[in-house]
């Protein structure tokens, strides 16, 4: 029984940090989702950009894959916007956004996929960076610094994006437009051009968030699928617009499947993410901190 | 024209198609190109009546599918199993059996995302559809029994019925699945069922308010729609001969039967079996001729600039942009050479020379013949506008014939339609264009 426990107390610790990367992961879509109500399914996508972008400026530069996710994301933020446009004026002005927005999406997600399997091919990309190797160990536990340093800098770019919304004038307006854009429109704010700055910043994680994926595993194009599963569960598990929600849903989503990848074995922890949503769409849709 | 009519031409279209196709051509390629064309027309018309008809939007499809082709896989081990652990001999299942099991298997799964959409709507149902489809793959890719992660092989049988080669045969099915799948739909058009997915499109809650059994329309929808995914997906197994877990899941799968509708047209039968024809075909070329992955790009960019352009696919295009694409009415000798030639000429030269310098930078994409293609996709705005030209010279439609006369038909029908001014005043087919506006004027 003590090599269960000692295996329980580990996968719960790396679940845990596992979670704090796939709270960065949904920073992006907790915004654009829950509170612009734009269902970008392609957020995986941006994230693989990320990630690739991060590759690049390993292999060439030798540069940090954080620090080039940061570098980045003026120019995710940027890509965002112009995304955004395109959306506004395809779909969101003539109010079609629902099949119609979610199909644009659909085939963006698609075609970054495929994009990225033509430039680089479908073979495991990886990056090179002095905390991948090592790790260290409390006791029983073994904490390896290719998962620990990506939830620290998760965890501070959460709490960055947080403190944004709730003190700075335009993160208020991103919250409102949320609540009633009507309202908003009434207080002389164009709820446009906050819904643009706020999915620009929805992309610009995704910079970040790609430099921590090519840290915690190889990288290759379609993997992106995987996490349209983790962002939405955790997204809606979260409750849609709360960020500390949304940080709670993300650890427990890693906890559970790394346990289940732990003792049932890994081939089975694609399911968990998926069934949690689906679980959750169909029993509980407000979420866990949510108001039911 | 009545149902029963309907249903009459469309079996004899097939089986026109299956004979024709079978005493002229030998090339095995065709059949296995063929079969890909029509197994989208399946899904997509399945698709449509879920997503075109009832407005729920289902990115589950390779799910659907899946179940589809591992019934059979399953069927197919069934025999050795039985005899293995009961003693019982049973013949080997013949693929019709298979594919009404992997209908009704399919179906059964519908009939489950149907009880879905009870919490479900929009967004949420989509990406529980696309969630279904993940956790369905994981399950296959843990159940020994149909192979998992490594795949299962199935054995064609030694014999194909009906005579001619195993690849004939699964096409015929094919063909009797699409022909199935086409008059299902648009017999749902017709009915009083038709109206009701409609009435759920366009605003379930009235339509709730108004006394109808969205419930009970709604499993009918997901139930019919899965189960024809399933049926187009049972016969896959003897296709691939090696089916796996990735493949059979892949996500083009949904890629193309959501993108199919939305570039034909999602409100009638028509519009999925144009998309799938034309983007089945497309596709078939792209993969000879550049390669699979191209293939997979012209899909999602076509997807894209339909979704936005073209938010009514196909056969929305003649109201959305009469002047380009509509038959009725006039154009006038200036509007022929201001809005259409002129313009024409210049895209046409733009995109040429693009072709040109693509191919020159990466020899490995045909640009030039990406160019012909669009020159090929200006062919219907050309014969609309020139139609309504003929209609401004008081002439029918039809005299653009005179076009295929060799060396004077064109010469002729250029000054007919370029030269010559329009009956001045009101005649047959319409007002004088002039009085109404340019067509610029009429778009906004």
């Amino acid at each position: 029984m003590g090599v269960q426990l000692d295996l329980l107390i580990n996968a719960i610790v790396a679940g845990i940090l596992l979670g704090g990367f796939y709270a960065a992961v949904s920073v992006g879509v907790t915004i654009a989702f829950g509170m612009l109500d734009i269902a970008n399914i392609s957020q995986p996508a941006f994230i693989l950009l990320g990630s690739y972008a991060a590759y690049i400026a390993n292999l060439y530069f030798g540069l940090d894959p954080i620090l080039t996710g940061i570098v980045m994301m003026p120019l995710f933020f940027m890509l965002g916007m112009a995304v955004y446009r395109l959306y506004y004026f395809a779909f969101e002005r003539r109010g079609e956004q629902a099949i119609q927005g979610l199909a644009f999406f659909f085939g963006l997600l698609f075609v970054g996929e495929v994009s990225l399997v033509l430039v680089f091919g479908v073979d495991y990309r990886f990056v090179t960076t002095a905390y991948i190797g090592p790790s260290f160990h409390i006791g029983i536990v073994e904490v390896p610094l290719r998962m620990l340093v990506p939830c620290v800098f998760s965890l501070i770019m959460v709490g960055l994006v947080q403190l944004y919304l709730s003190r700075s004038f335009i993160g208020r307006a991103i919250l409102a437009v949320s609540q009633d854009r009507v309202a908003l429109q009434l207080m002389a704010a164009s709820p446009i051009k906050i819904k643009q700055i706020a999915f620009g910043i929805s992309i610009a994680t995704c910079a970040v968030a790609g430099s921590f994926l090519i840290i915690i595993q190889e990288v290759e194009p379609s993997i992106g699928r995987d996490y349209i599963g983790r962002i939405f569960a955790i997204c809606v598990l979260g409750g849609m617009t709360s960020m500390p929600g949304m940080l709670v849903a993300a650890m427990l989503l890693g906890v559970v499947e790394n346990i289940t990848s732990t003792f049932y074995g890994p081939s089975w922890s694609p399911a968990v993410a998926f069934g949690l949503l689906l679980v959750t769409l169909a029993v509980r849709p407000s979420g866990l901190l949510g108001r039911q | 024209m009545r149902n029963r009519v309907f249903w009459t031409i469309l079996v004899a279209v097939g089986l026109i198609f299956v004979v024709v196709s079978r005493l002229t051509i030998a090339n095995d390629y065709f059949y296995f190109a063929g079969y890909v064309v029509l197994q989208y027309i399946v899904l997509s018309t399945a698709w449509n009546i879920l997503g075109g008809y009832t407005g729920y939007t289902n990115f589950g499809t390779g799910a659907f599918f899946a179940a589809g082709a591992y019934s059979s896989a399953v069927l197919q081990k069934l025999p050795a199993l039985l005899l293995a652990t009961l003693q019982w001999k049973i013949p080997p299942v013949p693929l019709p059996i298979m594919i009404l099991a992997g209908g009704i298997v399919s179906g059964l799964i519908g009939l489950g995302t149907g009880y879905l959409t009870l919490r479900l709507r929009g967004v949420f149902f989509a990406i529980a559809t696309l969630a279904l489809s993940i956790v369905m793959q994981t399950l296959i890719v843990n159940w020994g029994f149909v192979g998992g992660s490594r795949g299962f092989y199935a054995i064609r049988p030694a014999l194909a019925p009906l005579g001619g080669s195993y690849i004939q045969y699964l096409f015929t099915l094919m063909v009797l699945l699409a022909v199935i799948a086409v008059g299902v739909a648009r017999s749902i058009e017709r009915s009083r069922l038709g109206l009701g997915f409609h009435a759920i499109r366009d605003d379930e809650q009235a339509a709730e308010a108004s006394g109808v059994p969205t419930l009970r329309l709604k499993l009918i929808s997901t139930t019919i729609s899965g189960g024809l995914m399933g049926m187009a997906g049972a016969p896959l197994p003897y296709y691939v001969t090696y089916l796996t877990p990735t493949s059979s899941f892949d996500l083009q799968y949904a890629v193309n039967s959501v993108a199919m509708p939305v570039i034909g047209g999602m409100t009638s039968w028509i519009g999925p079996v144009i998309g799938a024809i034309l983007l089945g075909t497309i596709q078939q070329l792209a993969t000879v001729m550049i390669s699979s992955a191209a293939n997979l790009l012209i899909v999602g960019l076509l997807l894209i600039a339909f979704v936005t352009l073209a938010p009514n696919g196909l056969i929305g295009l003649p109201r959305q942009s009469p002047f380009l694409f509509g038959f009725r009415g006039r154009v006038s000798r200036r509007q022929i050479w201001l809005s259409f030639l002129l313009p024409l000429i210049g895209i046409t030269i733009a995109v040429n020379v693009a072709g040109l310098l693509v191919e020159m930078l990466q020899p490995q994409i045909p640009g030039v013949a990406l160019a012909q293609l669009f020159s090929f996709a200006t062919l219907w705005p050309q014969l609309a506008v020139g139609a309504k030209r003929c209609h401004d010279r008081g002439r029918s439609a039809w005299f653009l014939l005179i076009g295929l006369i060799p060396l004077a038909g064109p010469i002729w029908l250029f000054i007919e339609l370029y030269c010559l001014p329009g009956d001045s005043g009101d005649n047959a087919y319409g007002p004088a264009p002039e009085a109404t506006g340019t067509p610029l004027a009429q778009a906004a």
